[in-house]
């Protein structure tokens, strides 16, 4: 990716959103081009989930402006956003456990109007990407491991044949061999797909050496950007979020 | 833990400790029995009344304190020897391959048979018009479960109100057949209409509650109907309830001694029977229209959507599905085969009344619902067998009904604890099965 096209895939402009009374994010702005990764980093509570949730409507921006292929989509309906083909993983996973991992993957495309090949089409791509799940189709859902699931959650977006992926913590609670693979196959995506991804991430090593391009958020606000490179050149960053773990 | 398995069962430390296991035992049962005596030394012990000039009377009943106390000693002890024979409640119990092969052939042959049992039932007891009744009465409650199972098992909202539209079903039929002289068959697809819109109408508001709150407020809704029947005394008659309802025709002839009726047209003696046995069949195939719809929508994406919703409500909205359609449709067409079976209800009685539609009839129809193991069809199937045949089969034991019907409803949750027919089946089939069964593979969730 060495020019960046004139046109970003999502634009957000001095976005503001609260819970209640607490004010979330305070006035963020953001870009990412198509075909990028771009990675979120930050502390806890710094607003980067409520960043991705924002984007798709829950909680609803208070004021700003997210711009999606030029198209204003601030005040668009949550089940709406799907179909604009903006797809996203949830902390935590968040399979369901019940249903087994082919109805898992059918639910990432139910919501989109997907023709039956295109949902072929789709279960293949996914099960190119992780022969694991085409492995444990019929299984519950439940039943997979914590790396297997996060597999799913994301395969399961992956179905409504997204133009940008937002993943959020994909690493979280994964030992770092699986957290690995993940990350592997989000960069395969990119590569031979083009796909455009939004990865929010605490693992700040791995999602700055994945991504093309980095934000920083503290307390609601974007203190950095730049190149995954560069930020993790940056003594600030290396502190606060690679080497500060050690002392602390 | 939440009546998950375990898999690897715990290893009882064999004869070691032998001795410690009976003075577990004995301590357990001592614990309870002193338990007992503190609950029942008021309730049994000391008995009071009313004397002759309105004084406090009282006076002692030790004995049947004693044997109540005594009682709970020895129940104790067996509940826990029992356990103790059944090993750890949740181990995996080897089964030798030819008994299992020889159950899941058992599990696939029961339906199917049960289904051409129900459709001979007025065959071969033609002549016993009691277990006809009956018959129609379990169907009825199939036909309810199956409609509450919607919302409930596949959908995940808990609704102790379904009872109301079971009475909108019901009064729908009868209003628009004795004032305007609607055929069934033309108020059968209208009285679930109504309920269905009712259903729209109680989803509205509840849209955003989960769990308990949703059965509060269910609930209320259910008593709220009621008591508008009840009230609203120029339209539905009040406490005095609607009567003199049509008879369901068989498209047009009436089951009737007259000339124009079935019997005379087919030149065959007229039998009060033929009624009984078309309202058999008559609820028969409601009930299996139900069975087939709610099949048909798991298989589709709004029937996944449920499913989906059931298990995790911000994963549906983080992959696009419309919440608010989502639970408006689960609750409609619920309410619909409420409706259906409301009419059906109505048409069989010739007379409903406020009192048909209490919160007892929502609590049964749940217990049914829980008890088939949410979601299934054939648990909730034979549920309803149980529970409304067990509960007839029983009538003998008088007073005592209740307490059997009690102690079985535990023993169930005990060793079934996710109901009779527990697992649920996938509904989606990709080309290769698979080696791996998801019943054989132990859920954690992760």
């Amino acid at each position: 990716m060495s020019a960046p096209p004139a046109a970003p895939l999502l634009a957000i402009r001095s976005l503001r959103a609260a819970y209640g009374k607490i004010e979330a994010l305070k006035g963020v702005d953001l870009k990412i081009n198509p075909g990028e990764i771009v990675a979120l980093i930050g502390a806890n509570g710094a607003g980067k989930s409520t960043l991705m949730m924002t984007i798709f409507g829950r909680p609803h921006a208070r004021s700003g402006q997210i711009l999606f292929d030029g198209r204003d989509i601030t005040d668009v309906p949550t089940h709406e956003i799907a179909r604009l083909r903006i797809a996203q993983s949830p902390e935590g996973r968040r399979i369901f456990p019940r249903m087994s991992v082919a109805e898992n993957l059918q639910m990432g495309a139910d919501a989109t109007d997907c023709s039956e090949a295109e949902r072929e089409a789709g279960l293949e791509r996914v099960f190119a990407l992780f022969p694991r799940l085409k492995e444990r189709m019929t299984q519950r859902g439940g039943t997979l491991s914590g790396g297997e699931q996060q597999m799913l959650a994301i395969g399961r977006a992956l179905m409504s044949r997204p133009r940008l992926l937002m993943l959020d913590e994909p690493s979280l609670g994964l030992a770092p061999l699986i957290a690995r693979q993940i990350f592997d196959a989000i960069r395969t995506l990119n590569r031979q797909d083009g796909l455009t991804v939004l990865i929010v991430e605490q693992n700040a090593n791995h999602a700055l050496r994945l991504a093309h391009r980095g934000y920083v958020m503290v307390n609601g606000l974007i203190t950095l950007e730049g190149t995954g490179a560069e930020l993790l050149q940056r003594p600030e960053i290396r502190a606060a979020y690679l080497e500060g773990g050690r002392r602390g | 833990m939440t009546g998950e398995r375990v898999t690897a069962p715990t290893l009882e430390p064999a004869s070691a400790s032998r001795g410690s296991i009976a003075a577990f035992i004995f301590k357990k049962a001592l614990i309870s029995a002193l338990v007992a005596l503190v609950l029942f030394s008021l309730m049994i012990g000391i008995r009071t009344e009313a004397g002759p000039t309105g004084q406090l009377i009282y006076w002692t009943r030790f004995p049947e304190l004693a044997g109540m106390v005594a009682a709970v000693f020895a129940g104790s002890i067996a509940v826990e020897l029992l356990r103790l024979w059944w090993g750890p409640v949740g181990t995996v119990m080897v089964v030798p391959p030819k008994v299992q092969s020889a159950l899941a052939l058992a599990r696939r042959a029961i339906a199917p048979l049960l289904l051409i049992f129900t459709f001979l039932v007025p065959v071969i007891f033609y002549q016993q018009r009691y277990i006809l009744d009956l018959g129609i009465l379990v169907l009825t409650y199939v036909m309810l479960g199956w409609g509450l199972n919607v919302v409930v098992g596949l959908a995940g909202l808990l609704d102790l109100g379904y009872v109301a539209f079971y009475a909108v079903g019901a009064y729908s039929y009868a209003l628009l057949a004795t004032n305007f002289g609607l055929s069934f068959w033309i108020c059968l697809p209208l009285a679930g209409i109504l309920a269905a819109l009712w259903g729209v109408m109680l989803g509205f508001p509840v849209l955003r509650l989960r769990g308990d709150y949703l059965a509060i407020v269910t609930l209320a809704f259910g008593e709220i109907i009621r008591l508008v029947i009840i009230n609203w005394q120029s339209l539905t008659g009040g406490p005095n309830g609607v009567s003199g309802i049509p008879r369901p025709t068989l498209f047009g002839i009436p089951l009737t001694p007259a000339d124009d009726g079935l019997a005379a047209k087919l030149g065959i003696e007229f039998s009060p029977t033929h009624r009984i046995v078309f309202l058999f069949y008559l609820i028969l195939a409601l009930a299996l229209l139900t069975n087939w719809v709610t099949i048909r929508l798991r298989r589709l994406p709004i029937g996944r959507a449920w499913e989906a919703l059931r298990e995790d409500e911000v994963a549906c909205r983080a992959l696009g599905i419309n919440i608010t359609t989502t639970k408006l449709t689960a609750f409609a067409t619920g309410a619909m085969f409420g409706g259906f079976a409301g009419a059906f209800f109505a048409t069989r009685q010739g007379f409903i009344s406020p009192e048909s539609f209490t919160f007892q009839e929502s609590a049964l129809v749940l217990a049914i619902v829980v008890l088939g193991g949410m979601g299934s069809q054939l648990g909730v199937a034979l549920a309803a067998l149980a529970m409304i045949g067990g509960f007839e089969l029983f009538r003998g034991l008088d007073q005592y009904r209740m307490l059997v019907f009690g102690v079985a409803m535990v023993l169930l949750m005990i060793w079934r604890p996710r109901g009779l027919i527990g697992h649920r089946a996938p509904t989606v089939y990709l080309e290769h099965s698979q080696a791996i069964s998801s019943d054989l593979v132990k859920e954690g969730h992760g």
